[in-house]
């Protein structure tokens, strides 16, 4: 029985580890491809492993003196850090509010962020040119940032957790004297920190990963993003596959390394935004 | 007196809750709920905001065409095209990607060795930036790519085929691109839900004789149908307004076999200026997403168990 079990197992195994490699395949092509010569991607005689491992392609995407991925990261990090922080503190406060906070016209506005949910933003791509070119953001990172601000699931998922906290935790604290402010910056936030890694988890892979937003609003190309830097080695005459690769290694590694650190809060907060509230 | 004292609370209660919910609420109106009105507006007009010269003529550049908009719509085959072409991504990424993740969390769920490396695998695609992803497919799925060299080394094609340019292929490459990044996402949800099923059912089923095929699908298959009909909405919904992977092939390229809903709103929008026109389809996009999110919630009845 219990070698039975064991070739069970093994069978199994084996059957998503072919899957497995089926899915990095793509990427391990990429990871190579980015360390050869140009004329070796497509080459006739192609091969997986690089002839000559060329690691200057990376110094070459990293310090190019038009469009540079230093550049384009520190662009991108800028955005993710201050959308994401903004984006947990705002809705953690009107999450509050939602939950805790006993005033008029609480539904009213709760469901109209509700109603958000089913608004796609590629919806009110035009509106949002027009108001960003005329407060003149536009070609301005916090064209990218500021929509980041208001996020209706982020507010559903912290409202329900709020809810969730006995309300016994502020009225001890309101009969010392403490106020909303008081009782959520000091008492309450700091028991959603679970829920508040996994939004920073979503937000920070929706915030890095973004494309449509700097490909309207962020035409120069100092303020491109990583996404960006991609697009224009792939629109570029010079077709040069390699760097392209390199541009595109770039941009994934560093989120696979973060995964493979925090692979908890990511699958956690993937998981927590679908569970049905 | 108390009830003074009880409009005095109410009072305070209003302005700590005003407060609190105030920066959420001036997003929400300037970046949604203004910009989703103006998108309504403007779906009834001819527009051009780069011809605008000063904001307070703007009424000069704005012509009212009443519904022209929606009726060019139907005649503008590149986009009735797109729309179709939608409908295919959805029709063949969301199934194929909710049968092959619910199978992979269903294995990885059971017990398998290195199972959080093999979890990675899946996962990376999902995480990772779509225009690289996007790159590496159009890539791969060149004239020249590893697709072709593979097909043709196991002898399934005689020459290589042209994935990106030929209109009845042009839809594969992101086909897979978009199974390929999705699947992560729907293995995850469903190994959380997988979770959640008790194992006394299981144990119960195999006193009674039920095989580990009659167990998935009379117990894992049911038990898992909230999280199914969730994975459905919410990938239906993340098909329609499919952009970057889309925007990765067509870029650089005029064929319309391959565009979406949402690549045609963008060049109408940022190629072609028409940004009336471009509203106009918005619209039809925003009723699109309603009409199919009331479907399935109306459906739901049927055929999910809770």
């Amino acid at each position: 029985m219990k070698k039975r079990e064991f070739s069970i197992t093994l069978v199994k195994t084996l059957i998503i580890a072919v899957f497995a490699l089926a899915f990095l395949l793509p990427l391990i092509w990429m990871v190579t491809s980015s360390l050869k010569n140009t004329n070796e991607v497509f080459a006739g005689n192609w091969q997986w492993l690089p002839r000559e491992w060329k690691w200057g392609n990376y110094a070459a995407v990293w310090t190019d003196p038009d469009v540079s991925m230093f550049k384009a990261y520190l662009n991108t990090a800028f955005i993710t850090v201050i959308g994401t922080v903004a984006q947990l503190i705002i809705s953690s406060m009107a999450a509050y509010a939602f939950a805790k906070v006993r005033f008029q016209g609480k539904q009213v506005v709760f469901v109209l962020f509700l109603a958000t949910m089913m608004m796609p933003t590629e919806v009110t791509i035009v509106p949002r040119f027009i108001l960003f070119k005329t407060v003149g953001l536009y070609n301005n990172l916090w064209a990218i940032i500021l929509p980041h601000f208001f996020n209706a699931t982020a507010i559903f998922l912290l409202r329900q957790f709020y809810i969730g906290l006995p309300d016994d935790l502020m009225e001890a604290a309101k009969i010392d004297g403490a106020g909303h402010l008081r009782i959520f910056g000091q008492i309450l936030m700091p028991l959603t920190k679970a829920s508040l890694i996994s939004l920073m988890v979503l937000s920070f892979i929706s915030c890095w990963n973004e494309y449509m937003s700097p490909l309207i609003f962020l035409i120069k190309k100092p303020l491109y993003t990583i996404s960006q830097v991609i697009r224009w080695y792939m629109l570029d005459d010079l077709q040069r596959y390699d760097l392209n690769m390199a541009a595109a290694t770039s941009a994934i590694v560093p989120v696979v390394i973060l995964f493979i650190f925090c692979q908890r809060y990511f699958v956690e907060g993937i998981a927590t935004s679908g569970v049905k509230g | 007196m108390a009830r003074k004292h009880r409009n005095q609370n109410q009072i305070k209660e209003n302005i700590a809750g005003y407060a609190f919910v105030m920066p959420a609420l001036v997003t929400y109106v300037l970046l949604i709920a203004f910009p989703f009105f103006l998108t309504l507006i403007l779906s009834f007009t001819k527009f051009n905001f780069l011809k605008v010269r000063s904001l307070a003529k703007l009424g000069k550049y704005i012509s009212w065409i009443g519904l022209d908009n929606f009726r060019t719509i139907f005649t503008d085959r590149r986009f009735v095209q797109s729309i179709g072409n939608t409908f295919v991504y959805a029709l063949t990424t969301v199934p194929v990607s909710i049968v092959l993740g619910l199978v992979i969390a269903y294995l990885l769920n059971g017990r398998v060795f290195c199972k959080k490396p093999l979890r990675l695998a899946f996962f990376i695609p999902y995480i990772s930036s779509i225009v690289a992803l996007g790159a590496v497919f159009k890539f791969l799925f060149r004239e020249d790519g590893l697709v072709n060299r593979a097909l043709m080394g196991l002898g399934w094609i005689a020459e290589p085929w042209k994935w990106t340019v030929e209109p009845s292929l042009s839809k594969i490459p992101i086909i897979f691109l978009v199974i390929w990044t999705s699947l992560g996402y729907v293995m995850i949800i469903y190994m959380a839900a997988l979770q959640n099923v008790p194992r006394s059912l299981y144990e119960a089923a195999t006193i009674d004789g039920a095989s580990g095929f009659q167990q998935f699908t009379r117990i894992t298959l049911p038990m898992v149908s909230p999280t199914t009909f969730y994975l459905v909405i919410v990938r239906l919904i993340a098909i329609f307004k499919i952009f970057g992977s889309v925007n990765v092939f067509t870029m650089g390229s005029s064929i319309a076999s391959n565009t979406s809903i949402v690549q045609e709103i963008y060049s109408s929008a940022f190629s072609d200026y028409a940004h009336g026109y471009a509203s106009a389809q918005s619209v039809v996009l925003l009723l699109i997403i309603i009409f199919f999110t009331a479907i399935n919630f109306g459906g739901q009845k049927k055929w999910v168990h809770y």
